[in-house]
């Protein structure tokens, strides 16, 4: 017997599949610093726009706390996908080993999908700190929104992956003199996501844009939902085939930015 | 049967014509060395073969699989190490193992890292980070990771490159027992002739991307009329050819 599973086997895809989500968590678990990205600054921005709704409903601006703080909670699942994605892509970027990882038998799909499920798990669990910590300070969490949030969530953190996959492809085909994208890239997008207003206010070009991201057809549906309209199922199925075509031209970006980084001796630069 | 082909590979990068043609095999059980200078065209070459770098022409055949097509069928039966690539810096040695354990698909990741911690005498550095290790320590953890899937064809880049000459000659010593107890073929870059000396059955010298010779270290000390690979190397590093 080899030491090894047959490398086509569904055994050796999960195990390198595993290979990968234990490098996240092990690194995450020896980099205390890291917990100060997922939790400090969500919640920084959950205690800001606290005192911002209690401001503006001290001066009587007639304002839904619950829209601004769900909003807060919704979007901070885009965000932290993202840039966890590119975080844990980069870490064996500076740590010099990924021409070893690439030196194996892995596939882009596995290595990949180890990633995603590790930043699957981050996400889940930041956003129940984070919305069990709104639940606490001002009575407002995932749970106000219902059961709508999962399917929410589910398509705002696609959106992420999209993202933080054609940011890995970004540092690939261009170097890593391109990593500052990583950390912005969602951000980007926000003034296009209606995250804190609707579509509507949104000059004609923009909402064109709006409309294609994901995103901000839940923000959408989040203010409909919570001003007594009930699930826009029609807008999430929208949104889940708009994240579907956002993975996929992100997934082909990055394979052709692995081909070309092989063929131009970018990727052999990433050793150095 | 050879484990390894390499027919007519060539790169170049931008005006840089870094591997211009090379060819050369390494059977079962053999260790060869891409013996030059810097810019030699020594690690492109492995890049090729280890499919990083894709050739602008030539072909790589491994374990009879062609690296273009079967990628990961070849690469789950070798390994590889260098010099200048790292571990992830913060994961203890035991947890970077058990990483590339899973990677490499291994039945048993525990008992493999187990056995791989014994192997290169590193059980007691198990649990501090890579980033921590001496440069000696960080070598012996990266052919731990080089030898855990048991590799039927050990690639190495220049292995002692960073180590002081006593560390250096530890890690030698290792291999070479390593190479005769496990009968594994073995690629190794250098431009340590002593290294080659010691572990390698045939020597190419690499030279401006080209072979210019090939040998056993004493036949080309015979063929270019000097006693040791060092006068060899000087010699065609300067241009010089065979007596
Ligand atoms: N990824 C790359 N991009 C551009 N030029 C490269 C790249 N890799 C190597 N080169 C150039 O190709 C030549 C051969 O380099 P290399 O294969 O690293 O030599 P060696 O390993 O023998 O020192 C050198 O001139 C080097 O500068
Ligand atoms: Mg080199």
């Amino acid at each position: 017997m080899t030491v090894a599973y047959d490398v086509a086997s569904g055994a050796a895809r999960r195990r390198r599949v595993a290979g990968i989500v234990r490098r996240d968590v092990y690194a995450l678990h020896r980099n205390g610093g890291r917990l100060l990205d997922i939790f400090f600054w969500p919640v920084l921005e959950l205690v800001i726009w606290g005192f911002v709704t209690a401001f503006l409903r001290a001066n009587n601006v007639p304002i839904a706390v619950s829209m601004l703080l769900g909003a807060v909670l919704l979007w901070h699942a885009v965000a932290r996908a993202q840039a966890e994605l590119a975080m844990v892509f980069m870490q064996d970027v500076w740590s010099r080993n990924l021409l070893n990882v690439f030196a194996g038998p892995i596939s882009l799909g596995e290595f990949l999908a180890g990633h995603v499920i590790f930043v699957a798990g981050l996400v889940t669990a930041s956003t129940a700190v984070l919305s069990t910590l709104a639940l606490l300070l001002y009575g407002i969490g995932v749970t106000t929104i219902g059961p709508a949030a999962v399917p929410f969530l589910v398509v705002l953190t696609g959106m992420g992956w999209g993202l933080g996959i054609i940011a890995i492809g970004i540092v690939i085909r261009f170097g890593e003199g391109t990593q500052s994208v990583a950390w912005v890239l969602a951000a980007a997008f926000q003034p296009f996501a209606a995250v804190f207003y609707p579509v509507a206010v949104l000059p004609p070009v923009a909402q064109a844009i709006a409309w294609a991201v994901p995103a901000s057809h839940v923000f959408e549906g989040l203010r409909g939902l919570l001003a007594g309209h009930g699930i826009d199922w029609a807008g999430l199925a929208t949104a889940a085939a708009l994240d579907v075509a956002l993975l996929a031209g992100a997934v082909a970006f990055l394979a052709h930015a692995l081909r070309h980084a092989r063929r131009t001796g970018r990727l052999s630069k990433f050793g150095e | 049967m050879d484990v390894l082909t390499v027919t007519a590979l060539r790169k170049r990068f931008g005006p840089v014509e870094a591997v211009d043609g090379v060819s050369f095999t390494v059977g079962a059980g053999e260790a060869v060395a891409l013996l030059g200078p810097n810019g030699a065209g020594k690690t492109t070459t492995l890049h090729m073969v280890l499919g990083l770098t894709r050739p602008d022409s030539g072909t790589v055949e491994m374990f009879g699989h062609d690296m273009t097509r079967d990628r990961a069928r070849a690469l789950a039966r070798a390994n590889f190490a260098a010099s200048y690539l790292h571990l992830p810096a913060v994961l203890r040695v035991e947890e970077v193992l058990t990483v590339y354990a899973h990677l490499y698909a291994l039945r048993r990741p525990a008992v493999r890292v187990a056995e791989m911690l014994e192997l290169l005498e590193i059980g007691h550095l198990r649990r501090q980070r890579f980033a921590r290790l001496s440069s000696g320590q960080q070598t012996r953890v990266l052919l731990a990771k080089a030898l855990l899937n048991d590799p039927g064809l050990l690639i190495l880049d220049e292995p002692t490159a960073n180590l002081d000459p006593d560390a250096a000659d530890r890690i030698r010593r290792l291999l070479a027992e390593q190479a005769a107890r496990s009968g594994r073929a073995m690629l190794i870059t250098s431009h340590n002739m002593r290294e080659v000396e010691r572990m390698c059955d045939r020597v190419h010298f690499v030279s401006g991307g080209r072979i210019v010779a090939t040998g056993s270290a004493a036949e080309l000390a015979g063929a270019y009329g000097v006693d040791d690979l060092e006068a060899v190397f000087l010699r065609v590093a300067r241009g010089g050819g065979p007596a």
